[in-house]
């Protein structure tokens, strides 16, 4: 019996022994492929076309494998990238851009200008600057093989700044086979003439995406800067890992599995801080602003006071705290144009200097006529700052007296919803949360979130006939200082409509591990070029 | 037999149309449209509209899903409607370690569980018996990915044995392949070994009260042949079946497991569908998952005749 | 062997007091009261803790301390979350909307399934179009099924209790039936039907009775599991809104912060893992004394 009960022991605990092997193995120390740089971006990216989706992963993708013909520096001024020279007529209604040497895209063939005009077309068809920018083209036309030129109805100063903008749909150019697809299809085949190579092969949808150095590209002699300067690649190969659960590519980095994590949660910040091996760094200073959009068609927020009451409700502090945690990443911002910049203005601030005011805010929202009919709110529960920030957001109205419906959803619920114009009991909805980065929110005209043209804008559909006004204005300030004074009226004029709320401003640093170096900072997307790593 | 597995297959058939309707019901009658999750931030509602009609979505319902049973009958299961790759590819490529998962998991448990539970049916009412119940039953009560964190902070992150995430084809090596499946496998396996622990005990216990066992130990038949040779095999029925049933559960299980262990598998892909509204890739998904849940359970029931030979068909 | 008796032991009347009744059903005893405590809590929450929704941020994330414990308005006794939220509130708070997703789901399923169950095994022509429904439902992965329903139709506690009572459904359906097919071939059911009883009649006075004592046992399996499948789908972001305190929640909120605030998991961890081991303990013991034969198969 003894023998026996043993061996069926044996038996029994024979599996349980796979638990206990790990003891005798070796701690492990295994660093990624020397030349391959694995980055977790802030999502997946979702398909594979940065013209026809505004979304940011697919930017990102595009950035890689694409070139942009100007690209913008750390002074947020446009500098040639594809172009060599270039210049506008003595009338200023021609714009003439020549292509620079040795551009190629990665099926071998040169880059011509008939792609390039291809391209801007599709592009502008689908952008907020570029459909601003064509309202005042009469043509787009390739003078010869090399050179494109742009003919205007009335002078225009902000055609660099289009095409080299970081944000989505960024400028890139394709070959013209791609390019005269309709701007609603997206293209199928990936051909670029950008730093890296799309490896498709080994890029697997969902999981992970492989680009790998463009052995034929010819950088700028200049030093990078933005998406400006030479785009020199130092490393074999970079992977984005699309890894859905942050908590998981925290220690996926701690353990040296990837060397990036564009946005890891302030509370890890700490514990990331603590760890030899790893760096923060500070990539985009002008960060992220959170929005809180009004809904203008429906009541409450048709009345002018409602909207002034949520104004002075909201607690940035509270907010940002809330998700960004660290004074160091986070600054309540009274501007209407992002802080940071040369547009940054205190201009009929009140509600920020001495607010929140609760009390003032429940007198507005009775001013308003306000009755207690519920107030839907969207709430993204997918996405942490928006979930948190519409959950105090609802307690910040709630306290002044507003009967706060939430409803709760994914993000692709959102922005399903918020396209939709009904009534928010048959399918609206009065508020949802959103964010954009600093440097688009710093650009009235870009931004097409910043328009107050009615129910022809954006979702929310503010309309306000001196804004659209002083947006004209804006645009046509032929200096920074007449465009500074125009966006300080600007200003003022829109913290008395109120088209939106902000809820501050955040920027959220990146972890990298110490071996990779040389990581550029830019808003909009993530530079891979003059990344070492050791 | 080849007659019976025939009309079980048929059999199947109003079953998967049935799946079919009802997925494709579930996918489209909800809110939620990939167009504006395609258009993005600041697409208007005209460019929506405009991609919608691009991706067939503004046909009638009972339309689109005649087109989508069409090919589906044909083998096609259609294309994801944000990357240019057909479903059936993606599914193809995330097989792999969806598959090695449910095997590692189903060797680990099965192995482990049976012997627990013949361990516990041998030492019934013992100290053993009631500490390996009452593993099993707690096995039950604790949520995957709590465990999953768990491993990875004691194995991955304090101790280096083991890696925190990812996978490795098993083309590039038995040991790195073998090494990123440990940590999911447990995590996954322990609802299910719990399961089949108790099965296999209970089981155990009945059979070994039977008349033929007694007589077998009477004979002087010595415990571990009486035990394995014997009981076991009469206990194979019910575990097997248990062993179906718990091909739901692994499903399931894969599904979080994979999102905690960053596997790129299937139940990755389609909870990244469902929030994207990627509705080929949904509607696929869950049809092969379904298949595969019927297929087991019909392999299942022919194994019954492998275990038992008065079983027949 | 002593396993036979230890196996065979008859269900026993309840007689000679409470004590003879514990020893010999232990686990139901445990289970039980450790339930019972649970449900306790649940109704007496609003009583016994502060607010469980309040956010305030400048508060998130304090370590528990003890010093105080029942001071009123102390929100650091177990802590506080990242939004500044009283973990002792909430977690408080939490058992009532766990046990209620795990009883709701455990009633709607085991009801609506018996209805079914009992029609479709009752009449043979029901029969065949209904069980080929169940097949597809269980054959759809349930987690899949409901994370699509969720996702997809939006949160909400009532949609989350639906979307996993909905897989459960054909489980029950399928036990039903099974009983009904055994009762109603014997010769009892014959007699009432030859004396001319109506179906109806037969089906509640007959073979309702017999599939009580499976349901039961079945009801606690599946009120544990959807308390489980609750935090599964908070943790893949498809569950109870997250302002709304449910353990899941709580516990899926908490994994970002595991390292640097560890106890936002200890107390609804803690609290889940004990709900759903006194649950299934409570099962056990009730499917030893109310269905032996089941007992055996299990």
């Amino acid at each position: 019996m003894r023998t026996t009960r043993r061996s069926v022991l044996g038996a029994g605990v024979a599996g349980t022994a796979i638990l206990a092997a790990p003891a005798v193995w070796p701690a492990r120390a295994q660093p990624s492929a020397k030349g391959t740089v694995r980055a977790v971006m802030h999502g997946d990216v979702p398909t594979f076309d940065p013209i026809w989706t505004t979304a940011n992963m697919a930017a990102y993708h595009g950035n890689m494998v694409y070139d942009t013909l100007f690209g913008i520096d750390d002074q947020v001024r446009p500098q040639p990238q594809m172009v060599g020279r270039h210049g506008l007529s003595d009338d200023q209604l021609t714009f003439t851009m020549e292509l620079r040497d040795g551009l190629k895209w990665s099926d071998g063939t040169d880059v011509t200008a008939r792609d390039c005009v291809a391209s801007l077309r599709r592009w502008a068809a689908r952008d907020g600057a570029g459909q601003h920018m064509m309202e005042r083209v009469a043509d787009i036309s390739a003078r010869d093989a090399r050179t494109i030129v742009i003919k205007l109805k009335e002078p225009y100063g902000l055609i660099t700044d289009a095409m080299a903008k970081t944000s989505t749909p960024i400028c890139f150019m394709m070959r013209e086979k791609e390019a005269m697809t309709d701007p609603m299809q997206k293209i199928e085949t990936i051909v670029g003439s950008g730093p890296f190579l799309f490896n498709e092969r080994e890029t697997r949808p969902g999981s992970q995406y492989v680009y790998d150095r463009n052995p034929n590209y010819r950088p700028r002699s200049e030093p990078p800067s933005w998406i400006a300067g030479g785009k020199v690649v130092h490393v074999e190969r970079v992977i984005f890992q699309n890894m859905p659960d942050v908590q998981t590519a925290i220690a996926a980095l701690q353990a040296g599995e990837v060397d990036y994590v564009e946005q890891p949660p302030i509370d890890t910040v700490p514990a990331l801080e603590a760890d030899p091996d790893i760096a923060l760094q500070d990539r985009n200073p002008l960060g992220n602003v959170g929005w809180i959009r009004l809904n203008f068609l429906h009541p409450p927020f048709n009345n002018v006071k409602a909207r002034q009451a949520v104004l002075w409700a909201v607690d940035q502090e509270a907010h940002l705290k809330a998700t960004f945690v660290d004074r160091r990443f986070y600054q309540p911002c009274g501007s209407f144009l992002t802080c940071g910049t040369p547009y940054e203005s205190d201009a009929n601030t009140e509600w920020f200097k001495r607010g929140p005011d609760r009390a003032k805010a429940r007198q507005l929202l009775q001013e308003s006529g306000y009755k207690g009919e519920p107030v839907t709110l969207l709430q993204a529960t997918n996405i942490l700052y928006m979930t948190n920030a519409a959950q105090i957001l609802a307690q910040e109205l709630r306290a002044i007296g507003m009967n706060i419906q939430m409803v709760p959803m994914d993000w692709s619920g959102v922005v399903q919803r918020r396209a939709v114009k009904a009534p928010p009991d048959q399918g609206g909805w009065n508020i949802f949360i959103t964010s954009a980065d600093g440097l688009s929110s710093s650009n009235p005209i870009w931004a097409a979130a910043h328009a107050a043209t009615g129910e022809r804008g954006w979702f929310g559909w503010p309309s306000d006939e001196l804004h659209e006004r002083l947006r004209d204005e804006w645009v046509k300030a032929p200096d920074l200082e007449t465009r500074q004074k125009v966006t300080h009226r600007l200003q003022e004029n829109a913290w008395n409509f109120v088209p939106h709320v902000y809820y501050g401003q955040w920027r959220t640093p990146v972890a990298h591990r110490k071996n990779v170096t040389g990581w550029i900072n830019s808003p909009g997307v993530v530079p891979f070029w003059n990344v070492k790593k050791a | 037999m080849i007659a019976y597995i025939i009309r079980r297959l048929l059999a199947t058939i109003p079953v998967m149309l049935l799946v079919a309707v009802i997925v494709f019901l579930l996918v489209h009658l909800a809110p939620g449209d990939p167009a504006s999750v395609i258009a993005g931030d600041n697409a208007t509602s005209d460019q929506i509209a405009a991609i919608r009609a691009t991706l067939g979505l503004d046909r009638p319902l009972w339309e689109q899903f005649a087109i989508w049973i069409w090919r589906v009958l044909q083998g096609d299961l259609g294309q994801s409607l944000f990357w240019n790759r057909g479903v059936a590819e993606l599914i193809l490529q995330r097989a792999e370690p969806t598959v090695s998962l449910a095997i590692t998991t189903l060797i680990f448990a099965v192995s482990i569980a049976i012997g627990l539970g013949v361990l516990a049916a041998w030492k019934a009412g013992s100290g053993i018996d009631r500490s390996v119940m009452g593993l099993a039953v707690a096995g039950f009560s604790v949520p995957v990915f709590v465990v999953g964190y768990l491993l990875v902070y004691l194995f991955a992150i304090e101790l280096r044995w083991l890696p925190v995430q990812g996978y490795r084809p098993i083309a590039q090596g038995f040991w790195p392949w073998l090494e990123r499946l440990i940590l999911p496998s447990v995590a996954l396996g322990l609802a299910y070994l719990a399961l089949i622990a108790r099965i296999t005990r209970t089981t155990m216990l009945e059979i070994l009260s039977e008349d033929y066992i007694r007589t077998a130990q009477a004979k002087g038949v010595a415990t571990r042949p009486m035990l394995f040779r014997h009981a076991l095999k009469n206990a194979a029925v019910p575990i097997v079946t248990v062993v179906g049933i718990g091909v739901a559960l692994l499903i399931s299980g894969v599904v979080i497991t994979e999102t905690v262990f960053n596997i790129p598998g299937i139940g990755r892909l389609v909870v990244d569908a469902i929030t994207r509204r990627d509705y080929p890739i949904i509607q696929g998904v869950m049809l092969v998952f379904s298949a595969i849940y019927v297929l087991v359970n019909l392999a299942v029931d022919l194994s019954y005749t492998l275990f038992d030979p008065r079983v027949r068909y | 062997m002593t396993t036979a008796a230890a196996i065979a032991q008859p269900p026993v009347p309840i007689r000679g007091g409470l004590a003879r009744f514990a020893r010999r059903n232990p686990t139901i005893v445990i289970g039980g009261a450790m339930l019972l405590l649970m449900v306790c809590i649940a109704v007496l929450a609003p009583w016994i803790s502060g607010d469980p929704f309040t956010v305030s941020p400048a508060d998130r994330l304090r370590p528990p301390s003890f010093s105080d414990f029942f001071a009123s308005g102390k929100i650091d006794r177990f802590g506080t979350d990242n939004l500044g939220r009283d973990i002792f509130a909430r977690t408080v708070h939490g058992t009532r909307i766990s046990l209620m997703v795990g009883i709701s789901v455990a009633l709607l399923a085991t009801l609506i399934g018996l209805g079914i169950g009992l029609v479709a095994g009752y009449f043979r022509l029901v029969d065949a179009i209904v069980m080929r429904v169940m097949d597809a439902l269980m054959a759809i992965p349930s987690i899949l099924l409901a994370i699509a329903l969720v996702a997809l139709t939006g949160g909400g506690i009532a949609i989350v209790i639906a979307a996993i009572t909905v897989p459960d459904i054909p489980r029950v359906v399928r036990l039903v039936r099974s009983v009904v097919l055994t009762v109603r071939e014997r010769p009892y059911i014959d007699a009432a039907v030859s004396v001319g009883s109506p179906s109806r009649k037969i089906i509640l006075r007959h073979i309702l009775p017999s599939t009580i004592g499976p349901l039961i046992v079945q009801a606690t399996y599946i009120c544990a599991s959807a308390i489980l499948v609750e935090a599964g789908l908070s943790f893949l972001g498809a569950g109870v809104p997250p302002e709304i305190p449910t353990w899941g929640n709580m516990i899926a909120q908490s994994r970002l912060f595991l390292a640097r605030a560890p106890w936002t998991i200890f107390a609804p961890g803690i609290c889940l893992a004990l709900v759903v081991l006194s649950i299934n303990l409570l099962g056990d013991g009730l499917r030893d004394r109310l269905d032996p034969r089941l007992a055996r198969r299990m």
